[in-house]
């Protein structure tokens, strides 16, 4: 058995009298001396110069009741013992100086006496481990049962210890996961990360974030998601405030994003207070931040250090301290070599940095995000709308083929449904309002600049029935595989690239051979690919 | 191996303490579990650890499972050692159960000993000093060995802190006890006793003793310790016949008026009067040890309490001998002690 240590302050009120009268009241520390299924081996008991008297004489009235106990007294002098800087000190070198024998001892911290700093300071070295111990909480007996030991409870911190908070930890770490997605089941392995990445920063800290992507991605929903999930854990107080960078030019953009005096510029009319100001104790989300004037960057990277920046025509400086969530879709290192994005404030605003993936990266998510936007719809217009069986199919086909390019990504997605479920019938999305659409969706593409990739793995090289009895695994691999054997010179130059890993593992030694027979389970054959590429 | 269940009867600590004082005395090893079995808390607390350790040191003995709290014990003692020894109760546990625990090894000993005992010495569900010193120590003495208390401080619950010396001289050859007859009423004593508390509590108590009990004057003592480190109060009445003497003690506690005590007390007096045995309840408990590891014996008692039941249970599982319970008449019983 480990020998029981319990170290405690002298409770100067609690704990007082050396009167004879004093065996008639409820004293914490000699209590845990009088405990009879609680042996204490040593006791180690703080106390300042004034109570030396009192520590005395707690000391001898444990040494009766309990003679089994080494008992030592320790001056720690307080000048303040309210003062948490000076407690937490004090209470910190204790325990540094302190040989703690984890192997050998038992720690127990007493709680019951000191002042409320103090309890706080010994909680804080027990959850810490800088006392490798738990807590004991002494309480007097109920009813008049004077000078009896009264009741202990011993507290461990140590919260892994607890399978039920343990689990409420992990559910509210899924809950807020699924929070940043909207409640959205996305399936996308790398993207699934990357939230839950998400919500470990955004919760954690307060420096900026930067999230990369194509335009749709989602950046701007995230933001706004990451502000209300830090708000329902009492993490920011103050507003989310957007702002797209590319409306904003010239002097517009200085007065807009820090505020602007009465008169400072033409049109200045009246005084505003500026974005940045009613960010302040909450978040700024600058999305397109490249686009954003040299000048504006210079006074943002001041702003972000240090929390003040000067409203145009101000000779005031004003003060905000925000988070800032920056979107772009550019290559900003590319845009500093340019020479039109500062340096600095990337080095600044680079911290965290995510990359929304856009939808056509993540056809898994295709479907779930289908569903969430069908919802939003019935939210918004109190219309059930569902597919017709056939119409889904098809439509999940196209959606997840490479000829669904959505460049616009979610904001097409969402167009896209709300167009379908508006002409639907009956609240029915049939096939041919589903045709219609896939046809209008190739339109949009082609006509913002980007024809459709010709279909590589439907029509021409696979069988369309056969396409659609497989499963979305083997869609997705097979898809991938076309792609490569297209951008190939032959089958053992796509083999190479495919096999490469096992083959300097030296698994595999015919690579061309392992692509042929895969190829042939789906009734493709090389010339098959050849056809489609010169097409 | 002799095999020892906690729950037996009464189910508490005396199973341990008699357990380990005849495996002491009989040299024979017990498992024990289910310790302390039909207490709200089971397990060893810590006047048990201390009865075990003294134990332990006495008898040299191996023992494993030995941690606080612990609900089995496997105890073996090698040889008895006399000597001089100091044992500790902490939380106001009482001491008179360590040296309960350790006496019946020491007295049959092979020299005598000495020793200091620490903790509390008057706990109203223990066997108190006065009553062990002047009603037990008599009967023992009388049987053999030579054993001598000495209080040198009091503790009371739940301060404790009490301390005493005893000296025991041993006896090779333990003889017989017949306390059949108490004889004719030779005086009553009447001592209140206070400590760090006021003096009236025990003036008034000592005087509903006296009237309730017809106790003269001269009889009748009041006294305000100065020997104890906490609060504390106890009414004692000694009974002195012809042939044995018996000690009641009543203890004061918060929320029950003197008076109470008092009165209690004296009910309990007078049922051993009116009863016209030689032996109280808790002194009956206290003598089937040294009658069984002697000649054997038979006395006269109150009705036997379901304690003195599971002691006589345990006291079988170690020796050899064969004790009887039978009731006189309606107040009277007698319990014979016969070696087999």
């Amino acid at each position: 058995m480990k020998k029981k240590i319990v170290i405690g302050l002298l409770g100067t009120i609690l704990d007082s009298g050396t009167s004879r009268k004093r065996w008639e009241k409820w004293r914490p520390t000699v209590s845990i001396g009088q405990f009879d299924d609680f042996l204490v081996d040593r006791f180690e008991i703080l106390h300042t110069r004034d109570s030396n008297r009192l520590a005395h004489c707690v000391r001898d009235d444990l040494a009766f009741v309990s003679p089994e106990s080494e008992l030592n007294l320790h001056t720690v002098d307080f000048n303040d013992p309210w003062d948490f800087e000076e407690v937490y000190g004090r209470l910190y070198d204790f325990a540094k100086a302190y040989p703690f024998d984890p192997e050998n001892e038992e720690y127990y911290l007493h709680i019951t006496t000191g002042t409320h700093v103090a309890q706080i300071c010994l909680f804080l070295l027990s959850e810490s481990r800088i006392v490798p111990g738990s807590l004991i909480q002494t309480s007097p007996q109920s009813r008049n049962r004077t000078g009896e030991a009264g009741t202990y409870r011993i507290i461990d911190l140590d919260l892994s210890q607890y399978s039920k908070i343990h689990e409420r930890f992990n559910r509210q770490t899924r809950d807020d996961v699924d929070f940043l997605k909207s409640g959205i089941a996305t399936r996308n392995k790398r993207f699934n990360e990357m939230i839950e990445e998400i919500e470990h920063v955004a919760l954690r800290s307060n420096s900026p974030l930067l999230l990369l992507g194509p335009t749709g991605a989602g950046k701007s929903q995230l933001a706004n998601r990451i502000h209300a999930l830090k708000k329902t854990h009492n993490t920011v107080d103050g507003s989310f405030v957007e702002v797209n960078c590319a409306t904003l030019r010239g002097d517009q953009a200085m007065a807009m994003i820090f505020g602007h005096t009465k008169g400072a510029f033409t049109g200045a009319v009246n005084a505003r207070e500026g974005l940045m100001k009613r960010a302040d104790q909450g978040i700024l989300f600058l999305d397109e931040i490249g686009e954003l004037d040299l000048d504006v960057q210079a006074m943002l990277l001041r702003a972000l250090e240090t929390g003040h920046f000067l409203p145009v025509g101000s000779d005031q400086e004003s003060t905000s301290h925000f988070q800032l969530i920056a979107g772009t879709n550019q290559d900003l290192s590319k845009r500093v070599q340019e020479g039109l994005f500062r340096h600095d404030l990337l080095a600044r605003i680079n911290l965290w940095t995510f990359l929304l993936p856009g939808l056509a990266e993540r056809p898994e998510d295709i479907e779930p995000n289908i569903n969430f936007e069908m919802e939003q719809f019935e939210q918004n217009h109190g219309q059930q709308v569902r597919f017709a069986r056939d119409a889904q199919k098809r439509f999940l086909s196209f959606s997840t083929s490479n000829e669904a390019l959505w460049s616009g990504n979610f904001r097409d997605l969402n167009a896209c449904v709300t167009r379908m479920a508006t002409l639907s019938s009956g609240g029915v999305i049939d096939s041919a309002t589903v045709e219609a659409e896939i046809q209008r969706l190739h339109k949009t593409w082609i006509e913002l600049g980007s024809p459709p990739k010709p279909s590589v793995a439907k029509k021409h090289i696979v069988d369309e029935d056969m396409w659609l009895s497989l499963d979305l695994f083997d869609q997705i691999q097979l898809r991938q595989v076309l792609k490569v054997c297209k951008e190939s010179r032959s089958l053992s130059d796509a083999g190479r690239k495919l096999f490469e890993k096992s083959r300097l593992q030296k698994q595999s030694s015919n690579d061309s051979d392992r692509l042929r027979k895969y190829l042939a389970k789906f009734d493709i054959t090389w010339k098959d690919i050849e056809a489609v590429r010169s097409a | 191996m002799i095999e020892i269940d906690g729950t037996y009867g009464e189910g508490g600590g005396q199973i341990l303490r008699t357990s380990l004082a005849l495996s002491l005395v009989t040299g024979k090893p017990f498992t024990i579990k289910n310790i302390r079995g039909n207490r709200k808390r089971t397990g060893l607390l810590r006047q048990h650890f201390t009865a075990v350790n003294a134990a332990k040191e006495i008898g040299q003995a191996n023992v494993e499972e030995f941690f606080m709290g612990s609900e089995t014990l496997c105890f073996a003692p090698s040889t008895i050692q006399p000597g001089d020894y100091r044992f500790s109760v902490g939380s106001a546990g009482s001491a008179m159960l360590v040296f309960q625990t350790i006496l019946p090894a020491l007295m049959l000993a092979d020299g005598p000993s000495q020793l200091t005992l620490e903790g509390g010495t008057h706990n109203p569900w223990a066997p108190p000093f006065n009553f062990v010193e002047s009603a037990f120590l008599l009967c023992l003495n009388s049987m053999g060995p030579k054993v001598a208390m000495k209080l040198e401080r009091y503790g009371f619950y739940p301060a404790g802190g009490g301390s005493f010396d005893v000296s025991i001289t041993p006896s090779t050859k333990m003889g017989k006890l017949n306390l059949m007859n108490r004889g004719s009423l030779v005086c009553t004593k009447v001592l209140a006793q206070v400590a760090n508390i006021p003096q009236s509590i025990a003036e008034r108590e000592a005087l509903i003793l006296a009237r309730k009990l017809n106790v003269s004057t001269e009889n009748v003592v009041v006294e305000n310790l100065t020997n104890s480190v906490g609060p504390g109060n106890i009414a004692s009445v000694m009974v002195e016949s012809e042939f044995s003497t018996e000690v009641f003690v009543g203890f004061g506690e918060h929320g029950v008026s003197a008076e109470r005590v008092a009165k209690r007390l004296a009910s309990e007096v007078n049922s051993y009067l009116i009863a016209d045995v030689a032996v109280g309840q808790h002194l009956a408990d206290q003598l089937l040890i040294p009658m069984a590891l002697g000649k054997g014996g038979e006395f006269t008692s109150v009705k036997p309490t379901l304690h003195t039941e599971t002691n006589i249970e345990v006291i079988k599982e170690f020796l050899d001998v064969d004790i009887r319970i039978k009731q006189l008449n309606e107040k009277a019983w007698s319990i014979k002690v016969a070696l087999a």
